[in-house]
């Protein structure tokens, strides 16, 4: 059982990792982006084909990480179907249960299914993960963006 | 040339870190940049939360007590933090519940987690 939940851990932090590596990639787009702004700024007929190529490709690589992780997620729900992965030190509130009773056989509440321990992970290490590659949006953008530049919680689809 | 800039910038960047660590541990530190006393507070909170974590599970502690417990220290050590120990003012940083809101669904989805992995490895065989 020990090992099921280290292992979910460990899931948890690849698939962090692997949003962080794909937004990254979408971030160098951006730079470059910029810079063609300063230089061409007379052929803003090209400027605009690049946008739209850009968004493009943004809108690809977006639908690839939420195809990805729906995947994923699906694949892991199969794999742990009906395992009780963790002991909680306590009882859940009765909304939570849903969630951390999941596909579970008995009612003893204090078992835990897989995707309650993944989306803690995911909470936890996805959010620090970010923070320390430095794609957190800033304070001040989350604050006045609100839900736009909020991280989009795409993997629990 | 580019590995020239690269070298500085790293050194720069080992140095910046440095003082921001020493900041951290000294009192009454002059936070010029909000974002980096911010940032403090939340790894702080982010260590707290996983130390917190280990030790409940090692102790065993079960229960909502163990959540409120965590609630209560984490806010209390922060608090004191900041009003005690580094002088800020709140105020520019909108408030207390600013600063007490910084991090913490995270911190407290860390603390879950370490808490419910350590406890499931001493003590999952026993009932609760």
């Amino acid at each position: 059982m020990w090992g099921d939940s280290l292992l979910i851990v460990f899931i948890s932090i690849c698939t962090a990792f692997l949003g962080e590596v794909e937004k990254r990639k979408e971030a160098h787009g951006d730079s470059l982006d910029k810079q063609h702004k300063k230089k061409i700024e007379r052929e803003e007929e090209r400027l605009k084909n690049n946008n739209r190529d850009l968004s493009l490709v943004k809108m690809k690589s977006m639908f690839a990480i939420g195809f990805a992780f729906t995947a994923l997620l699906s694949m892991f729900n199969s794999i742990f179907d009906g395992r009780v992965v963790a002991k909680l030190p306590f009882h859940p509130i009765s909304w939570i249960q849903g969630l951390s009773h999941r596909n579970l056989p008995g009612d003893n509440y204090t078992d835990c299914s897989f995707i309650f321990l993944y989306i803690l992970c995911t909470m936890s290490i996805r959010q620090n993960i970010q923070k320390l590659l430095g794609f957190a949006p800033s304070r001040a953008a989350s604050k006045q963006g609100g839900a736009l530049f909020a991280t989009p919680p795409s993997q629990f689809k | 040339m580019s590995t020239k800039n690269k070298t500085t910038d790293v050194a720069s960047k080992g140095k910046v870190t440095e003082s921001l660590w020493t900041k951290a541990f000294t009192s009454n530190t002059e936070w010029s940049d909000k974002e980096e006393f911010l940032d403090v507070i939340y790894w702080m909170r982010q260590a707290i939360g996983i130390v917190l974590g280990l030790c409940w599970g090692l102790i065993p502690l079960k229960g909502f007590i163990g959540i409120l417990l965590f609630v209560a220290v984490n806010a209390g050590v922060i608090y004191l933090y900041v009003s005690n120990y580094q002088n800020v003012d709140e105020e520019e940083y909108g408030g207390m519940w600013e600063i007490t809101k910084e991090g913490f669904m995270t911190a407290f989805a860390g603390f879950l987690v370490t808490w419910i992995i350590i406890y499931t490895g001493l003590h999952g065989s026993e009932s609760l």
